[in-house]
């Protein structure tokens, strides 16, 4: 903090971090402590303690499809998505094709365009060209939405990159597959981890696309979640949940170790 | 290679395979959503949007939908912009932290978030039961399917986008301008209203457009915690699509939220571009 910060407004800081706090944390905190409860009922604070919930979770097989479901999916879109935006990346970085800054924001559109207009734009063109949904369709309408994760924390390691480097092997005699694979892949080697652990992130995670391309056999775990919540919310639910909680703290640990939570920001 | 490939080929190709994918499968689909909200029998009609447009229980939806968007961006801006600044302004340990409690909740499933609210909110949750504790209310009400959930709900999804557009800006900021104040005599809070927050300004709005088309635009928060009653307009698009089928009401819809949001967006783009470069 700068010097000669005074008490009251530190006091005010203090206050704030602990509403903020309070107010992102807590609803992670209540479902975790609903996953442990002995009640059949949903209720916090938690009462007694067990891990039934999480047996009734795992064994469970609308659970455990939905689970494979959602994996097999997040695993498809971290690689389509680390391979194509990481390439892309390359290419944007260097600037050197005409219209670079509009291709540059088409890349990063689908982080500020409503998920729920694409959605249904791509409900129907698909059942219009192809008919029925299915596993392919989610693997493309969840690799665009990955796609600027991986565009972006690529592209801001790069800007931190050497670019004589590239420029020296090339003066030394280097081919142009040597150069793209020696030393601009190693470059960017921490964005594109920390990218495409994003991706599998974004995918695992998200409900907006899964729940419009949904069909009664493709059911990825949000989905399967949502479904829960509008019938009838049982603390199996919670159970699963904290799983994914827990996925989601180890991607983001991951994700600091690569790149570091400070360059997310940036 | 030298001769058979160019510098511009190698840099067309990498963008290749990243251009199709959007232009298929991202710009199509949308073209064919807002195209579908206009296709008449012969040609192009405005008949479903007059539909859409001319009804009071959707004027009603659109209504509801600015107004809580609006209450939301104004929450997320009062607690994220000094959350912005704490962190900004604090050790690297704290700002470790800090960042942990902002990241975290953000990667984390909108559906589990709201699930969470979902627990708090419902009769025998802590809010309702803590409010009759303290006298604020004789019994403890429910505040499921009320307007207050959904702006607590989404404001808790959409506080950390405010946080990183504003801090993003604020860690460009000289830290030497508020030395500089200071020692000219203003006050911890003067330099903060004089110096930083117009220097801040950028990000501010930024983030509150964000804020606000992300909360126009959201529908599983919404019709989780405000139920079928209380209906915003992508929640009535998300039942047009699923539960009645009709296609063309469902794209009329999401063409109005898609002039909206574009209203808002054109200058989100100028000024995310303008603090870039």
């Amino acid at each position: 903090m700068v010097k000669g910060v005074p008490l009251a407004a530190r006091i005010m800081a203090g206050v704030l971090i602990g509403l903020a706090g309070l107010l992102l944390l807590a609803p992670l905190v209540v479902v975790i402590g609903v996953s442990v409860s002995e009640s059949q009922f949903i209720v916090f604070p938690p009462q007694g303690f067990t891990l039934n919930w999480y047996r009734a979770a795992t064994t469970s097989p609308a659970y455990l499809s939905a689970a494979w479901i959602s994996l097999k999916l997040a695993l498809a879109v971290m690689v389509l998505a680390t391979l194509i935006g990481g390439a892309a990346a390359v290419a944007l970085h260097r600037r050197a094709l005409p219209g670079s800054d509009l291709i540059g924001g088409l890349f990063l559109s689908p982080l500020v365009l409503p998920t729920i207009i694409f959605a249904i734009g791509m409900v129907m063109l698909w059942s219009q060209l192809f008919g029925p949904v299915s596993f392919l369709t989610l693997v493309i309408a969840h690799t665009v939405i990955a796609l600027p994760y991986v565009v972006r924390t690529t592209l801001a390691v790069l800007a931190d990159s050497d670019p004589f480097l590239e420029e020296a092997a090339r003066t030394m005699g280097a081919g142009r597959m040597q150069r793209l694979f020696r030393v601009v892949l190693p470059q960017c080697m921490p964005g594109l981890a920390a990218g495409a652990f994003f991706a599998f992130n974004i995918s695992f995670d998200e409900a907006v696309l899964s729940l419009f391309l949904r069909t009664p056999t493709l059911q990825t775990l949000p989905v399967q979640i949502y479904g829960q919540l509008e019938f009838s919310p049982d603390p199996t639910v919670a159970a699963v949940s904290t799983i994914m909680i827990i996925a989601t703290i180890l991607i983001m640990a991951l994700i600091d170790r690569f790149l570091g939570l400070n360059k997310v920001v940036h | 290679m030298r001769g058979v490939m160019t510098d511009r080929s190698e840099n067309s190709l990498l963008l290749l395979p990243g251009l199709a994918l959007l232009i298929l499968g991202f710009l199509l689909p949308i073209i064919r959503m807002l195209a579908l909200g206009v296709a008449g029998p012969d040609g192009l009609t405005m008949s479903v949007y007059a539909k859409v447009l001319g009804d009071s229980f959707y004027l009603g939806i659109f209504w509801r939908t600015i107004k809580l968007s609006a209450l939301i961006t104004l929450v997320c801006a009062l607690l994220g912009v000094p959350l912005a600044y704490i962190i900004a302004r604090s050790g690297p340990r704290l700002r470790f932290w800090l960042l942990v409690i902002v990241v975290l909740p953000l990667m984390t499933s909108v559906v589990i978030r709201t699930f969470g609210w979902m627990v708090m909110l419902g009769r025998s949750g802590i809010i309702p039961v803590g409010l009759r504790d303290l006298g604020v209310t004789s019994r403890a009400v429910s505040l499921m399917h009320t307007e207050t959930a959904i702006v607590l709900g989404l404001a808790q999804v959409l506080l950390p986008f405010m946080v990183l557009s504003v801090l993003g800006v604020i860690l460009r900021i000289d830290r030497r301008l508020e030395e500089a104040a200071r020692t000219m005599g203003a006050s911890f809070f003067g330099t903060l209203r004089h110096v930083v927050v117009p220097l801040a300004m950028p990000g501010i709005v930024a983030g509150s457009l964000l804020c606000f088309t992300l909360s126009a635009s959201s529908f599983v928060t919404p019709s989780l915690l405000g139920g079928s009653r209380i209906q915003v307009l992508a929640a009535s698009i998300y039942a047009a699509v699923t539960q009645t089928l009709d296609w063309p009401f469902a794209a009329a819809q999401a063409g109005v939220l898609f002039a909206g949001i574009a209203l808002v967006l054109i200058p989100y783009l100028r000024l995310s571009g303008a603090s870039r470069g």
